[in-house]
């Protein structure tokens, strides 16, 4: 059985990561009201998804102000199918 | 982690997903702009290359170039993302309707324009600019049904070397003009 990934198991992190899928970069605040979570809740679960190269932030603009895009890595991305496919085993019971 | 918990997780993080790519939207006349600027490049097009004014290619690929680079910059603006899927296949037309139906009448315009029948050339390059926009209707249905298969487009480089091949072959028609 496929194993999963101690970095996304977080419900959160999950949350997160398959949400950055959907795009190819996202602006930090709508990243923020797509999960429902505070600035400090994102921004804590994206160093620790930094910190292991699976998402990757970039100062830039939006709207005329500075902000943070943020978009997932291709190791991010395959850490998730990954992921993913560990959580379908589990689901389906498959040892 | 206990199957139903897998499960929940799985499930709230999918919804989640769904729930972004459901609140992606275009800008207001965005469809109906893209539509007429290339219908705009394909009569002008067909017009130049009929009698080589240059001025003629040259204003309908800058209007295009314009009203793409406009549009795309507004998405971003409107929904904090960025698509990749949306600019190559939407706006740069990569996918096959889009293509296809270009490549079929901007051939179309042109043969028009040689025979000089500029009433079939305008129909080809509104059918044209048509196709296009409803195949970007089409594309971002089938991107909020599946977003994680749709998100990304071709990769930079790719649209770089398509860009440089428009720009030398522009730069073929004014030297040989």
């Amino acid at each position: 059985m496929a194993e999963l990934d101690e970095h996304v198991v977080a419900p959160a992190r999950l949350k997160l990561m398959t949400t950055l899928t959907a795009v190819s970069e996202a602006e930090f605040a709508t990243v923020r009201d797509a999960l429902e979570v505070s600035d400090s809740v994102l921004s804590k679960h994206l160093s620790a998804l930094e910190e292991v190269d699976y998402v990757k932030r970039r100062k830039g603009l939006h709207r005329g102000r500075r902000t943070t895009w943020i978009s997932l890595t291709p190791h991010g991305r395959k850490a998730l199918s990954a992921h993913v496919g560990a959580l379908r085993e589990l689901i389906n019971g498959i040892d | 982690m206990e199957s139903n918990e897998a499960s929940a997780a799985l499930d709230e993080a999918e919804a989640s997903r769904a729930a972004l790519a459901g609140r992606i939207a275009t800008p207001p006349w965005f469809f109906t702009s893209m539509g007429a600027a290339i219908a705009v490049q394909i009569g002008t097009t067909a017009a130049g290359a009929s009698d080589v004014t240059v001025w003629l290619l040259v204003a309908g690929v800058t209007v295009l170039a314009a009203v793409a680079g406009i549009q795309l910059a507004r998405f971003r603006r409107l929904n904090g993302v960025w698509l990749g899927g949306f600019a190559s296949r939407v706006v740069f037309g990569t996918g096959t309707v889009a293509s296809v139906s270009y490549a079929a009448a901007l051939g179309g315009a042109i043969w028009a324009a040689y025979g000089s029948r500029w009433w079939l050339v305008g129909l080809f390059s509104l059918a044209g600019g048509g196709a296009y926009a409803l195949s970007g209707r089409r594309w971002l249905r089938t991107y909020r049904s599946e977003p994680a298969d749709h998100a990304r487009g071709e990769s930079v480089a790719w649209l770089a070397a398509l860009g440089v091949m428009a720009a030398a072959g522009l730069a073929l028609l004014l030297i040989n003009s």
